[in-house]
């Protein structure tokens, strides 16, 4: 490995300097929004781009060959009051010393917001409005509850979105985007409502796009300024070939690689202050910055190293903003993590391979540098080559938990199931951990978290949660009135259902506020559809409007519970339903014996079909309840059983499971077997996990595995590696991710953390440093259960 | 009749029992007593049960349905003395602290254990190992099996002893794409001292085996202490150089791994005096063997 002085020294920050607040962002937001009271809210929110884009501090960092920062801070968060502030005022003194994800704020930071920022958005923000608006009876479950969860669609924008540099970005640039408005604007009549709408639209599009350009041309001004004051030649030239770009880019479409990089960046920091989104995916990286490399290499414009340098000063930059979230919201999206996922590798349209160099040097990047960011997934089909999975199984070997690995069959299946032709199935990418997305989509990937273990609680608890007593649930009989264990499969299912009516009714409560208060022109203005229908992202203007995704968490919990009820209340009749429940209600206190017994029935994860068909049975069920529900646009709902560190919230609020599992440990998450069950093998735990009919969970499904390093550590163990991968994708499966590091290197880092600073873990659909998470989440990770053989 | 065998363990992932991932199958009963048996379950034939007492609840579960009246503690000399190893308590164990260690099973119950992952071998170009004891004991068994997945096209591998009539196997080990051998000690005494038999035997079938075409993988378990010096090395590299020139050499590094499963069947644990070699060892052991002209192997 040999990065360059510059990478290092980026680097060294980046892993050593904890994230900042700034509030220009919501600043010069909310002044802006001070002048335009009574303006369409789009036009509103254009403006207040405009002017983010022009007064923000233009900052180009010690060394900098990709410039543009989000705030005065290097590693920099920034606030969002018109989504939320009521959580920042209550939270915010706490920022410094909260267990995940703490943001370094002053004092007199503090006392400007809730003097100068805070007081204009009392009663007009997107989180008041969700408040007022969501139905009572859904409260109790749906807020702050981990129950139904779906905070981050009310007190965050919605992200989720891939700007499409293929066929709008780099084609067209800003410029370009701005004369198609125009274009567009002289073709309306006016007189209706549609075109007034419309108007609306491209006027703010254009707006916005004055704004991205306007931010560059001063990153331009200040590079230019800045190179005349500096002494260093080196430096000199480096600012003034900044400078150069700056004016180019992103106004007009690149030319060089160097300039594309740049288009990307500037196109990503438009996205983060227009909402400060999750999410925002780079896409399919190796495919649009290909052919500008290729170019460069053939007409020796740039050098390989060279090129590699601008990646891994990319991959910082994407690492160097934080997102700004809730202590609630941290628990289920852990580790300062962004979500911005870039793909490489797969098919292209035409169903060829497509990768390339870039496919390889994107992997070297995340070797190199070790950022958290970007998410980097990678792609496998059937005809990838042996050299190409080498590279991926190597990457896997160094521990950081990257790259998630995905089956393009798999994902182009999920993509047709949803509805996508055929040449755009094929093209998809990742979209925030692992779900399948394409860059001409609307769609929210991570709309609701919905906890199965309370479905379980509700059904053997009369409704009632068995933490607290509180009825939650539907109402239900005793669980001594259960007969048989299909009574108590449909108690389940029931309390299963009503949770996704609630997940459904919360979603479109929001859906609706987003539509009304939160539009999002300057990302609609990256998706080619909705400049061709005049129409706002936020609004269905996309090609393709995707259902909203709800996410089960805890599939083998409540597939493992029901396998141990059937098996020793009605098969072995060893236990009954009444002293079953006491137990739970006691923890297993004083039914140790019992708990020993539940630990040993059929677990999820060992190719064992008497609790597998029961997982396949629950995971079918929730994928036509979720499904039969449609969203604001008409689309149907889409389930998926995916990461995030959901399982750990979603955990506490749970009382004990009859799988064994004690009140509040974590549950399981997306299709991977509860942590320490899956005792038989990789292979099995696979297996298990591709019984689940995974092609249809559009949303995307998820299977962490730890593995030995042992297994790794040579060529020969990388290459077994690969088949398994490529076995485990022939029979279905859609995502899976390892972690290699050992136990006890994770056990030291928990002791001497400032050892271990650059130490990358995979978390749940995307992988993070170690030290940055909390003690619990780190505990958790140290218990999944390793896979060694001997 | 339909033939059953009697089989330790199916283990599922194994990586470093030949190539890609694998499934190792281990038979029981072996005609060697080694000292240092890593699988000391599978001397015999029969079925013992393990008593886990680190796991053990005491529930006494276990004492009720004992027709021998055996007590909670399996591990005392009188109770193994008495124990048939009927599994009963097994059954009624809570949480699998009383474990079959030997298993009835037909070959069909085994294929159907292994199928689930033919597709992991063929896509790493692994399959199935015969291990043990040694698999030969039960040779009808294991021609039956073996034959299955023969027909199958998986590949199949078998470690054994050969300490056993050359001719009456001679068909069984056609069926092999790999033929894995112990050689353990080059020194006829030392050998019966350690293993209770001598190796002419064994040395005379593996020139035997040179007749098969086969991958064929000499394997020296190496234990400081017993066999780990340069001499006994280096005598079994130049046998295998004259007798079985295509042949290479797998040094298994000894471990103590074993030792929970002596604990609870209650047998004494090898002696301390057999050591781990040091990792350098095992390269300066693979670079005399090399000198001899012998290629080494090594699954890992």
């Amino acid at each position: 490995m040999s990065v360059s002085d510059r990478v290092e020294m980026i680097r060294q920050n980046y892993i050593n300097s904890k994230p900042a607040i700034s509030y220009e962002r919501a600043r010069i937001w909310t002044e802006s929004h001070k002048r335009t009271e009574g303006e369409p809210v789009a036009i509103r929110r254009a403006k207040a781009f405009y002017d983010t884009c022009n007064e923000l501090d233009v900052k180009i960092f010690e060394g900098e060959l990709v410039v543009g920062a989000i705030g005065e801070f290097r590693k920099c968060g920034i606030l969002t009051p018109e989504f939320s502030w009521t959580w920042v005022d209550r939270e915010m003194d706490t920022f410094d010393t909260r267990p995940q994800d703490p943001y370094i704020m002053t004092e007199k930071q503090r006392e400007f917001v809730r003097k100068e920022i805070f007081p204009y958005w009392k009663g007009k923000s997107l989180e008041e409005h969700f408040l007022k608006q969501l139905p009572e009876e859904s409260r109790d479950i749906v807020i702050d509850t981990g129950i139904v969860d779906n905070d981050s669609k009310w007190r965050q924008a919605v992200g989720e979105t891939t700007p499409d540099y293929q066929d709008v970005l780099f084609v067209k640039g800003f410029g370009g985007i701005i004369k198609e408005a125009e274009d567009y604007i002289s073709e309306l009549d006016g007189a209706s409502i549609e075109d007034i709408n419309k108007r609306d639209f491209y006027n703010s599009v254009i707006i916005t796009s004055k704004g991205i350009i306007r931010f560059a041309n001063r990153y331009s001004e200040k590079a230019k300024a800045m190179a005349d004051l500096e002494k260093d030649e080196k430096r000199k030239a480096e600012l003034l070939k900044i400078s150069e770009i700056c004016a180019k880019v992103p106004e007009n479409p690149p030319e060089t690689f160097y300039e594309a990089i740049q288009f990307m960046w500037f196109t990503q920091l438009g996205g983060i202050m227009s909402e400060n989104p999750l999410a925002l995916n780079p896409g399919r990286f190796d495919q649009y910055m290909y052919p500008y490399y290729k170019s460069d290499i053939d007409n020796g414009i740039i050098t390989k190293d060279g090129a590699q340098e601008l990646i891994d000063c990319l991959w910082l930059k994407f690492s160097e903003w934080v997102w700004t979230i809730s202590s609630n919201t941290a628990d289920f999206f852990a580790g300062y993590n962004q979500f911005q996922n870039l793909t490489v590798g797969g098919r292209t349209r035409e169903g060829f391979d497509a990768t390339n160099d870039i496919s390889y040097m994107a992997l070297k990047a995340t070797d190199e540098v070790k950022s958290h960011q970007p998410g980097l997934s990678v792609k496998i089909h059937s005809d990838c080559p042996e050299e190409f999975m080498d590279a991926v199984t190597e990457l896997v070997s160094k521990g950081t938990g990257f790259p998630a690995i995905h089956n393009d069959q798999a994902g182009y299946q999920m993509l047709l199931n949803a509805g996508y032709e055929p040449e755009d199935a094929r093209d998809w990418s990742n979209c925030g951990c692992v779900v399948p997305h394409f860059r001409k989509t609307g769609e929210w990937t991570a709309a609701v978290n919905l906890n199965f273990g309370s479905a379980i609680e509700y059904a053997l608890n009369e409704g009632k949660s068995l933490l607290t007593g509180k009825k939650l649930g539907l109402d239900q009989k005793s669980p001594a009135e259960f007969k048989s264990y299909g009574a108590v499969k449909e108690a389940f299912l029931s309390q299963l259902a009503n949770l996704v009516k609630h997940s459904v009714v919360a979603t479109l409560t929001a859906q609706r506020l987003h539509m009304e208060m939160v539009p999002r022109p300057f990302l609609s203005s990256c998706n080619e559809y909705c400049m061709k229908n005049g129409k706002d992202l936020s609004m269905g203007g996309a090609k393709y409007n995707v259902g909203p995704v709800i996410t089960g968490i805890g599939l083998a919990v409540s597939a493992n519970s029901l396998a141990a009820i059937k098996k020793l209340v009605f098969e072995e009749k060893v236990t009954d339903m009444r002293t079953l429940r006491k137990a739970l209600i006691n923890n297993w206190e004083g039914y140790e014996e019992l708990r020993e017994k539940a630990k040993n029935a059929p677990k999820y994860g060992n190719n064992d079909d008497y609790v597998d068909s029961i997982a396949t049975e629950i995971a079918n069920f929730y994928y036509k309840e979720v499904h039969k529900y449609k969203d604001i646009f008409g689309s149907h709902f889409n389930p998926a059983f995916m990461g995030i560190s959901n399982y750990l919230p979603a955990g506490k609020v749970c009382g004990a499971t009859p799988c064994g599992r004690k009140a509040k440990e974590p549950l399981s998450e997306g299709v991977s077997p509860f942590v320490g069950t899956d005792m038989s093998t990789p292979l099995a735990a696979m297996r298990s996990a591709a019984k689940v009919n995974q092609d249809v969970y559009s949303g995307g499904t998820l299977l962490n595995l730890r593995l030995n390093e042992d297994l790794v550590n040579t060529k020969r163990g990388r290459s077994n590696l690969g088949s398994m991968i490529r076995s485990f994708f022939s029979l279905g499966a859609f995502h899976v991710q390892f972690n290699t590091v050992s136990n006890e290197v994770l056990l030291d880092a928990q002791k001497h953390p400032e050892n271990y600073k650059d130490l990358l873990v995979r978390v749940a659909g995307y992988s993070t440093q170690f030290v940055n998470l909390s003690k619990s989440m780190q505990d958790a990770i140290i218990a999944r259960n390793a896979h060694k053989s001997y | 009749m339909e033939l059953k065998g009697k089989v330790m363990q199916i283990q599922n992932f194994s990586v470093n029992d030949g190539d890609g991932i694998r499934s190792t199958v281990f038979l029981a009963g072996c005609p060697l007593k080694c000292m240092w048996c890593a699988n000391p379950e599978g001397m015999t034939p029969e079925n013992k049960i393990a008593w886990q007492q680190k796991t053990c609840i005491g529930c006494g579960k276990c004492a009720e349905v004992c027709p021998q009246n055996i007590g909670i503690n399996l591990n005392l000399p009188e109770s193994r003395e008495k124990c048939t190893g009927c599994g009963k308590c097994t059954e009624v164990c809570p949480n699998g602290s009383r474990k079959n260690m030997v298993t009835v099973m037909t070959s069909d119950e085994i294929i159907s254990e292994l199928k689930p992952y033919f597709g992991f071998f063929r896509q790493s170009k692994g399959g199935v190992t015969f291990s043990g004891g040694d698999p030969l004991l039960q040779k009808d068994f294991l021609f039956e099996t073996a034959s299955k997945l023969y027909d199958s096209g998986i590949n199949i591998a078998l470690e054994t002893e050969l300490y056993l009539e050359f001719e009456s196997v001679r068909h069984i080990l056609e069926l092999f794409d790999t033929v894995f051998v112990d050689i353990k000690l080059m020194d006829c005494e030392r050998h019966l001292y350690y293993t209770g038999v001598g190796n002419e035997r064994i040395l005379e079938n593996i020139k035997k085996l040179g007749w098969l075409d086969k991958d064929v993988i000499i394997r020296i378990p190496v234990i400081e202490g017993v066999n780990a010096d340069n001499k006994n090395i280096v005598n079994t590299a130049e046998f295998v150089n004259k007798y079985m020139p295509k042949a290479k050499i797998e040094l298994l590094e000894y471990h103590r791994y074993g030792e929970s499963k002596y604990e609870a069947l209650g047998i004494k644990c090898p002696p301390k005096s057999f050591c781990t070699p040091k990792r350098d060892r095992i390269f300066e052991l693979k670079r005399l063997i090399e000198k001899t002209g012998v290629e080494t192997i090594e699954y890992k």
